[in-house]
């Protein structure tokens, strides 16, 4: 899986490449608008995560020959700017998500996933996980093999897990993957921690392990080890 | 008051004095003219009647066979003798009517007993002369008023039109569109230099606005990249498996005011928008539907701290919100009456399409309720909130507007939306 990060500024640019190439894609950075427009004519991206505004040039521009090149590509953008028109504007010339700075990185790593996922399979892949097994079309979790029964978003969170094994998750993160950015904060950190324990404790009934750990009060952990 | 209305009336008001003090001058110089013509006639008869006196030595009644013309009267010598002009009125002897005549009053002398005599003019054909020219008079000049006023109506209505027309245009002026204000160039230079001036100003409002415009965005885009940055940065740092406990608690406090200060930023931003007036694509919204559906949205918060959702009156509340706004005002309404709401709490909606509540339980102000629409009022001393919620609420409905207004009673506190009362 080839990704692309679009933007300018240098240490954000760094943190994701290293955080995709964790994840184990191939990541590559352009700051600038040209270099950026240089690699898309000469290499096929997965998925191509822009920066609207950038020295020299438009992200608006770059996605529209984007996907001129190569329709497939799903692009992300990340933009300082919140606002209403820039995001429609994305959607209508084929963007699929947009993020508005600052974001966190477990959520943009969680976007691109569902989105390579639906590009590539259609939506129709199984994630698995040991014995998790979650059937993103019909949003069905079966441990062992047996259907457990958990809540919306319990299944989120699930699915927020499973998308950044390994990788210590905020409780923010968390809080505004589950609610939104317009979340407060005080309630829904008890909520994630209320959240957490039910989703453990649905898949320890059905035979699971326990993949969570808390991590120095910051966060929660997904993961083997 | 209408300038043109102020003007007419002014107009009027002098021009009525004028008009009648013309009349009356005009009716003096007129009387004084027929006076003198009938005086001297007068003093030509006193002449005549002093010749025939001389000639005849004898006065008789009957060489004036008019009635009324002349009395001869022997007075005593004592009596004093003073010529005199007066007005009399004499009956008529056939008609009986009272006749208005000039009479002058002389003495004279004859067969040496001082006789008073008196002879008259009649002044009737002058009092109808008189009648007739006021008459006519009166006539011309209310033509003349009307004339003028009309004319003077209809050259000021044209006169002022370019004025009419440009304040019109500078109403319809919307400092947020790209357009610039247009405005015709009339005739008359002071109206053009208004215009010009004006356009000047309509110019650099825009400009201004713009800028100011480009300086929002601009200023977004460089707060949050850097950020960006830090989240970014301390979101790699935990994942290092060398933390110790407090490492990872101050790590923990970077983030959550780096959040905080993402957040911050974003509800300045918004306010700043607002007040700029940038957001301008109106939507008839329900407020009633879209509070309802905030508050399902809402439902696991609500269940986690056990609050009691309670609609009672659902009307629906349309509003002209763009979008956007809409949701930011109602997040920020629900997430208040979440916040400030204890344990066990209770929260109701009501509408009755006039009015739209939204209350909340909860322990009682500390903070003066005037102040609770201030920019980081906060009320405690809860880290994790900016204090911007309320601010952001009334910024949005004084500019659209509602107005939003806020009552305590025994442990509710209730925010109530209701359209502002049209002032125009």
């Amino acid at each position: 899986m080839k990704v692309l990060v679009v933007e300018d500024e240098k240490g954000l640019a760094e943190s994701i490449s290293d955080y995709m190439n964790k994840e184990g894609y191939i990541c590559e950075t352009a700051a600038t608008f040209r270099e950026a427009d240089e690699r898309i004519y000469l290499y096929d991206y997965d998925c191509v995560i822009v920066d609207l505004t950038l020295p020299d040039g438009n992200g608006f521009q770059l996605i529209e020959t984007l996907k001129k090149l190569l329709a497939t590509t799903g692009v992300i953008i990340i933009s300082a700017r919140n606002a209403l028109e820039d995001k429609i504007r994305g959607l209508e010339i084929g963007s699929d998500d947009y993020l508005t700075k600052p974001f966190h990185l477990s959520e943009l790593n969680a976007r691109v996933k569902s989105l390579i996922r639906r590009r590539n399979f259609g939506g129709h892949t199984e994630i698995r996980f040991r014995e998790i097994r979650v059937n993103p079309a019909s949003r069905k979790v079966y441990v062992n093999g047996q259907l457990t029964i958990i809540s919306r978003k319990e299944y989120d969170l699930l699915l927020y897990f499973l998308s950044n094994i390994d990788v210590v998750l905020t409780k923010v993160s968390i809080a505004e993957h589950l609610w939104g950015d317009n979340i407060d904060s005080a309630d829904s950190l008890d909520m994630v921690y209320s959240h957490i324990k039910n989703l453990r404790r649905k898949l320890l009934e059905k035979g699971g392990s326990d993949y969570v750990r808390s991590v120095y009060g910051i966060g929660y952990k997904f993961g083997e080890s | 008051m209408k300038l043109l209305a102020k003007t007419n009336q002014i107009y009027l008001a002098f021009s009525l004095a004028i008009y009648l003090f013309a009349g009356l001058a005009f009716y003096q110089v007129v009387r004084i003219l027929i006076y003198r013509e009938v005086e001297s006639r007068l003093r030509v008869e006193r002449l005549d009647f002093e010749a025939y006196i001389r000639l005849h030595k004898v006065w008789s009644d009957s060489t004036y066979f008019v009635e009324n013309k002349i009395d001869v009267d022997p007075v005593s010598a004592h009596a004093p003798q003073t010529e005199s002009f007066t007005d009399t009125l004499i009956r008529n002897r056939y008609d009986n009517e009272l006749m208005p005549f000039r009479q002058f009053t002389f003495y004279v002398p004859i067969q040496g007993v001082t006789h008073r005599v008196s002879i008259r003019k009649s002044l009737i054909q002058s009092y109808q002369l008189m009648e007739v020219i006021t008459a006519t008079m009166v006539v011309c000049l209310g033509l003349l008023l009307l004339g003028t006023f009309w004319f003077q109506g209809k050259l000021s209505g044209r006169l002022w039109h370019p004025f009419y027309e440009t304040l019109s245009r500078i109403k319809r002026f919307n400092l947020a569109s790209a357009t610039p204000l247009q405005l015709d160039k009339p005739e008359i230079n002071e109206f053009r230099e208004l215009n010009e001036v004006l356009r000047k100003m309509g110019d650099k409002m825009q400009q201004d606005y713009r800028s100011l415009k480009e300086f929002t965005e601009n200023a977004s885009h460089e707060i949050q990249t850097p950020l960006a940055l830090i989240n970014a940065k301390v979101e790699q740092l935990i994942q290092s498996e060398k933390l110790t406990e407090t490492q990872g608690r101050w790590i923990e406090d970077i983030y959550q005011a780096s959040r905080r200060m993402a957040r911050l930023n974003q509800g300045l931003l918004l306010l700043a928008k607002i007040e700029n007036q940038q957001f301008t694509a109106n939507h008839t919204i329900d407020l009633t539907v879209l509070l309802s559906e905030k508050l399902d949205d809402m439902e696991e918060v609500l269940i986690h701290k056990q609050i009691a959702v309670e609609i009672s009156q659902s009307m629906p509340f349309e509003v002209q919100l763009p979008p956007s706004l809409a949701d930011s005002l109602v997040t920020n309404l629900v997430n208040n009456a979440i916040k400030h709401n204890h344990a066990n709490g209770r929260l109701e909606l009501a509408s009755d399409g006039e009015k739209l509540w939204l209350g909340n339980t909860g322990s009682a102000l500390v903070s003066s309720p005037e102040r609770l629409f201030e920019r980081f009022k906060k009320e405690g001393s809860s880290s994790d909130s900016v204090g911007l919620g309320l601010a952001i609420i009334k910024e949005i409905c004084d500019n659209y507007g509602l107005q939003v207004q806020y009552q305590e009673t025994s442990g509710w506190h209730r925010f109530c939306i209701s359209r502002k009362p049209e002032t125009e």
